[in-house]
């Protein structure tokens, strides 16, 4: 029963920071956020042994019952599950821990609440991971859609960072529509929601409504995990604090698309087709994010576009039936992207927050040696090269491309060439060169706390050992790899290849980087405005739609509707006028006024009455008396 | 005319003139006298019609009205005195109003 509290132990500490987050402050809230995850990772360490020997599930509640079919939420730990669920809560763990350090400037500002969402974004999407059926998993996806938002709009005053977070809201919702939908689907066919019951009926049902399901299910996943049509939201993310990208990038919610694909894979790989779209979107969307991270110069926006390259690379690995690569890779990828983006967030916090262009910055090796080497190793491992994490996990998935065919795997080659060189091109800029923040900021950067500085060099040495867990990560999923010698020398000296370039091009300056812009700026321009979907999006479609909107109010709202309703206004202005003049006036005043006169008068008469002397009074008593005397004389005979 | 009659007729005569004077007299005190007129009045027609009818209950009620009236005359008599002390006079005709 302890593994429920793997789930509950994030909401628990939710809760009590959300409620009493303002009275035992924001570090104690800070401190329940880590502890409530702390205790998470460690009670799925004996929960994931059980499930690797033999996978079990966790009732929870009876939702609803209906007839013959009963909605139940439940927990499934199996080997895919359990071990997705450690890495997530050790992920989140150190992120946690470093938040303290990035947000300290912050607290005394009502900062709980960014734990309370923290803890909320954990546990929905532990939710997700854990969760054996798709009803659990959809509240999971919903859960995570809203911490996302709130968390990326955390910095409210900024209308950049509100509208990124309604931009990642609204993108996300398309998404979760499909996936509904999906869902519709799924239990229209299986008559049930389970994991289990449906895998097992998994070939007896009608194969295009399958694919249909499937390719539903598979929009969810393209809105959560920014892949493209999708993708624009995951770029304008970067408006939240730099915990929460990291959060966000490694091991929740963009994580969740590929989990969700690998959860429900015996579905996805009854539908050949549709298995399809997912590995053209997938490879689409790999290619495209690595060139538009070639040419931006923010941050953190070149690791948002390589997280979505890398997550394209996994849809793509899913696409073409290679499950636990695509796992291992999310898995490898979790340690270095939440590394890189650690890093990222140090050199930002030396500046204050202020300093987010990689041009802003130069020079920093000297400063910040230890952000420094964390973040090459971050970039080695993104990169691919021998032995770090990254290596193994983009190997299998290269070397599955090259026997899917030759030319897919030109094309993973060809991606992981990029991948090297951008995110070099990102670290020689900020690290070596002349010190440009000179220029821009009048402090000298310095190294940060020993609190931020500790969660990555776990990650990096969990970057570096990761990889080598391989062969116990592919038998434990049921699927037997081996590294191709050829591919890999290959991806490595392909990647050198890109690093080298990177090197040439930005710390040696065999090129001036500046002239090589000018003269390829139509196709910088291209790359960074994402082929000019983001325009297409913003300005097309969101901007079609204002207009529209705006032009339909106009017509409709102002002219037809308006108009009726104030010429009814008119009319019965002018029908209620003649009424009141009429009825009111004439008649209804003129009674109630002569009533009025008619009482007033006949009171002043008789007052006269009153005159105060006693002996009128006497007078008056003696005549009523006399008078009432005859009349009961008179009834009396 | 019988005697008993002749009572009724005294004493309708004093109840009327006792009337009369509270109702034209202003001092206060005669106006308690032209009262205590009126109830001798009606005493004196209680007992003239115990004698008709032959009862004691109109001569025990006459003894009552006695007591009361004499009670009623030392209230009053207070009352004027009161009156008097604070106002400076005895007319009705001054005290029109129960307030100041």
């Amino acid at each position: 029963m302890e593994a429920v509290l793997i789930v509950l132990l994030p909401l628990l500490s939710f809760l009590i920071v959300g409620l009493f987050g303002r009275r035992i402050g924001d570090l104690a809230s800070a401190i329940i956020t880590v502890l409530g995850s702390i205790f998470a990772f460690l009670l799925s360490i004996p929960a994931s042994t059980k499930a690797l020997s033999s996978p079990f599930s966790v009732p929870l509640y009876e939702f609803i019952p209906l007839g013959n079919y009963t909605l139940r939420l439940g927990l499934y730990f199996d080997a895919l599950s359990s071990l997705t669920a450690s890495l997530v809560c050790f992920i989140a763990t150190l992120i946690f821990i470093y938040s303290i350090g990035y947000m300290q400037n912050l607290f005394g500002l009502w900062t709980y609440k960014f734990y309370a969402y923290l803890s909320f974004f954990l546990f929905s999407m532990l939710m997700i991971v854990l969760s054996d059926n798709l009803l659990g998993m959809f509240f999971g996806w919903e859960g995570v859609g809203l911490a996302s938002y709130l968390l990326i709009g955390y910095f409210h005053q900024q209308k950049y960072a509100t509208n990124s977070a309604f931009e990642a809201f609204v993108m996300n919702r398309i998404g979760d529509w499909l996936y509904l939908f999906g869902i519709f689907v799924v239990f229209y066919l299986f008559g049930s929601l389970n994991l289990l019951d449906i895998f097992g009926k998994v070939n007896t049902v009608d194969a295009s409504l399958l694919g249909l399901a499937v390719l539903l299910l598979f929009g969810g996943a393209v809105g959560k995990s920014g892949q493209f049509p999708l993708h624009t939201w995951l770029p304008n993310a970067m408006a939240g604090p730099t915990p929460v990208s990291a959060l966000l990038h490694s091991s929740t919610m963009v994580a969740a698309g590929v989990y969700m694909v690998a959860r429900l894979y015996p579905i996805f790989e009854s539908a050949p087709q549709s298995l399809k779209v997912v590995a053209v979107i997938g490879g689409l969307t790999a290619l495209f994010a690595s060139l538009a991270a070639t040419s931006h110069t923010d941050i953190k926006k070149i690791i948002a576009f390589s997280t979505m390259s890398q997550l394209g690379l996994m849809f793509l690995a899913l696409g073409i039936g290679d499950k636990s690569s695509a796992m291992f890779h999310l898995t490898t990828h979790a340690f270095f992207k939440a590394l890189l983006f650690l890093a990222a967030g140090s050199i930002i916090h030396a500046f204050h927050h202020h300093a987010h262009d990689i041009y802003e910055v130069g020079g920093l090796k000297k400063y910040m040696p230890l952000t420094y080497a964390s973040f090459f190793v971050g970039a080695l491992a993104l990169a691919g090269i021998f032995p770090f994490s990254g290596f193994w996990s983009k190997d299998l998935i290269i070397g599955s491309a090259y026997e899917a065919s030759f030319s897919l795997g030109l094309f993973v080659s060809f991606v992981s060439f990029l991948t090297a060189y951008y995110i070099f091109r990102e670290g020689f800029v900020m690290f070596y060169g002349e010190e440009r923040h000179k220029k821009h900021f009048e402090e000298e950067p310095q190294e940060s706390p020993s609190i931020m500085l500790i969660p990555m060099l776990i990650l990096a040495v969990g970057s570096l050992v990761v990889g080598f867990f391989e062969g116990w990560y592919m038998s434990v999923l049921g699927d037997k790899k081996e590294i191709h010698l050829d591919v890999a020398i290959s991806s490595v000296v392909i990647a050198l290849a890109g690093i080298g370039i990177a090197y040439l091009v930005f710390v040696k300056k065999v090129l001036d980087p500046e002239k090589l812009y000018q003269s390829l700026k139509p196709m910088h321009t291209t790359f960074k405005e994402q082929f000019f979907t983001e325009k297409l999006y913003h300005k097309i479609l969101a901007g079609g739609y204002m207009k529209t909107s705006k032009a339909l109010f106009t017509a409709g709202d102002r002219f037809i509707i308006d108009g009726f309703i104030n010429l009814t206004n008119f009319i019965y202005f002018r029908v209620v006028k003649f009424l009141w003049i009429k009825l009111d006036v004439f008649t209804v005043d003129l009674f109630v006024n002569g009533v009025a006169k008619l009482s007033f008068r006949f009171g002043k008469r008789a007052s006269l009455i009153q005159t105060g002397f006693l002996n009128n009074y006497v007078a008056f008593l003696f005549l009523g008396l006399v008078v009432l005397i005859a009349i009961i004389i008179y009834f009396m005979e | 005319m019988t005697i008993e009659l002749a009572y009724i007729l005294i004493s309708i005569f004093l109840f009327l003139s006792g009337l009369f004077g509270v109702i034209i007299r202003k001092n206060l005190i005669t106006l308690l006298v032209s009262t205590e007129l009126m109830l001798n009045g009606v005493n004196l027609s209680f007992v003239s019609m115990d004698r008709i009818v032959g009862g004691v209950e109109g001569q025990i009620f006459a003894l009552f009205v006695l007591t009361v009236a004499a009670a009623e005359v030392a209230v009053g008599l207070g009352l004027v005195v009161a009156i008097f002390r604070l106002r400076g006079y005895e007319g009705s005709s001054e005290i029109t109003q129960l307030r100041d």
